[in-house]
């Protein structure tokens, strides 16, 4: 883990993986909290295309969290992986203590490869 | 041995991105029009190409990323969204001229409508990404691409006059119409230098596992694997500059171009030009198709790969099956192929400026690449590249308008 870094260089947009090094989405938002007098300090990072949407603007956030009542193959629009979770930092990507196959990351993955892919033959590489 | 084996990359990423449906477009254009004047301009398009692959596969070596993983990460998601839309909107369109230029050739061996032939050969690409790991694609595509090596003969064969084709390989004034003569040299360019060839190719990097000791491997892969593909393509010139220039043949239709190769293969020269083209836009769509899935896992940091199956990254397999069908119903709904493919390549070489730039400051940056960046020769290339790619921005859509007839 480095000593030191820098939010926007070293953490946003940055690739997530899980603990078996499975791609598990990028960093898409970062949350500070500020609790009294002491400094900011990270809380979490967050995950998901509301997460990207609200970057551009808030109606495209608005949209995108519509499309996901409408097909709600993911149970939260946004995930949350709070610091505590944060393994190791390397220039290739952010190691989280979590399994990506359990997360909201995989939702979609998931409803894909139970619902369309492996019913294709060959899928499995049999 | 291994690392003498990866040449296969270099000519996978060739026979896909450098010699496809664009290029046997433009250079049967360029030599039925111009005979052998407009040779410098794939000569310039070859050196601009060799830089930017060495530049993508150096980069991936040395960091293990790829290019849309490296652009998002470091300038962020907000610079890349508008080049990932158009680059998305791009891809497709290749996926669909290199679908209608798979059709072509079908429809040539064939006879049948050439639309008949638009789901079949999508479906053919999609059945080899489904069932394929990316080492056999690579092989199978490589040697297959061999075959496009007959204009070569051709070429030879015909004994064009050197001193003319010495001569085209300098840039010169043109000797029929201005206006045409600069958009088929842009064209060619916006052929060769095409913006999947680099995501394509760092992509296909770090699949096969490419690390530092690499470097020496990835720079004679990209002299090599490019020159294949630029050979070729210089043949095709001299090809249709020998035979359909002094016949007054121009291409503005496949179906003239199908005959140049019948006067070095009276027998054959038919069904070696069918072969080649089916196969060389084959490879190409297996390119471009992937390139789209790499495109988009990265954009996202999903899971990615083409040796995983496709039940372990189905998002992945999703992305190259939707893109492959919407292609194709460009061809089922009869797109001619020819004018698909001028249009994508002027659409392309518009953008080419997003996929330069930011590739010249990721070589630079040293906390990335440490001792791997840029040194000065590969710079000023770079720069260069650069001011010629927002050039060619610029000049892309008024000579589109004006000497596309």
């Amino acid at each position: 883990m480095p000593e030191e870094l820098e939010i926007i260089r070293d953490l946003l947009d940055k690739q997530l993986v899980d603990r078996e090094e499975t791609k598990m989405g990028r960093a898409d938002g970062i949350v500070l909290a500020l609790d009294g007098d002491g400094p900011p300090r990270i809380d979490r990072l967050e995950l998901g295309f509301v997460v990207l949407a609200r970057r551009m603007h808030p109606k495209v956030e608005k949209w995108f969290e519509a499309l996901r009542r409408r097909w709600s193959v993911r149970k939260s629009a946004r995930q949350m992986v709070p610091w505590s979770k944060v393994l190791d930092i390397t220039p290739k990507h952010i190691q989280l203590d979590v399994n990506a196959l359990e997360t909201p990351a995989f939702d979609w993955e998931r409803w894909l490869r139970d619902h369309i892919v492996t019913k294709i033959p060959g899928a499995n590489g049999e | 041995m291994k690392k003498a084996l990866t040449l296969a990359l270099g000519i996978l990423t060739s026979v896909g991105g450098f010699f496809d449906v664009g290029n046997i477009a433009t250079c049967t254009q360029a030599g039925a029009r111009f005979r052998f004047q407009l040779i410098w301009a794939m000569l310039l398009a070859t050196i601009v190409v060799i830089f930017l692959v060495e530049m993508s596969g150096r980069f991936a070596a040395v960091t293990g990323k790829a290019l849309p993983d490296a652009i998002r990460e470091h300038f962020g998601f907000g610079f890349w969204l508008v080049p990932f839309v158009i680059l998305t909107l791009i891809h497709i369109l290749v996926i669909a001229a290199e679908i209608g230029g798979m059709s072509f050739a079908l429809h040539l061996v064939t006879g049948l409508p050439l639309p008949l032939f638009a789901l079949p050969s999508a479906i053919l690409v999609w059945l080899f990404l489904w069932r394929s790991t990316f080492s056999a694609i690579e092989n199978s595509t490589s040697f297959l691409g061999l075959i496009t090596l007959c204009f070569v003969a051709a070429a030879v064969w015909l004994r064009p006059p050197i001193h003319e084709v010495l001569r085209g390989s300098l840039p010169s004034m043109p000797s029929g119409s201005a206006a045409n003569y600069w958009y088929i040299a842009v064209s060619i360019v916006g052929a060769v230098i095409a913006p999947f060839l680099f995501y394509f190719f760092s992509s296909g990097a770090v699949e096969v596992g490419w690390d530092r000791s690499y470097i020496p491997v990835n720079r004679a892969v990209a002299v090599i694997g490019m020159g294949f593909g630029s050979v070729i393509s210089i043949a095709a010139i001299i090809v249709a500059g020998a035979v359909l220039a002094p016949r007054g043949i121009r291409v503005d239709d496949f179906h003239q171009a199908a005959l140049m190769l019948t006067q070095a293969f009276p027998h054959w020269g038919f069904a070696l030009f069918a072969v080649s083209m089916g196969v060389a836009c084959f490879g190409a769509a297996v390119e471009v198709a992937l390139s789209t899935s790499y495109t988009f896992a990265q954009t996202f940091g999903w899971n990615w790969g083409e040796d995983l199956d496709p039940a372990e990254d189905a998002r992945f397999t999703l992305v190259y099956t939707v893109s492959l069908f919407v292609g194709s119903l460009f061809v089922l709904v009869g797109f001619d192929p020819l004018k698909l493919t001028l249009l994508t390549m002027f659409i392309s070489a518009a953008v080419l400026p997003f996929v330069a730039a930011p590739m010249l400051l990721l070589m630079n940056d040293r906390m990335l690449l440490r001792d791997a960046s840029n040194g000065i020769i590969s710079n000023i290339a770079a720069a260069l590249i650069v001011v010629m790619t927002l050039v060619l921005a610029v000049v892309s859509i008024p000579l589109a308008v004006m000497g596309g007839s």
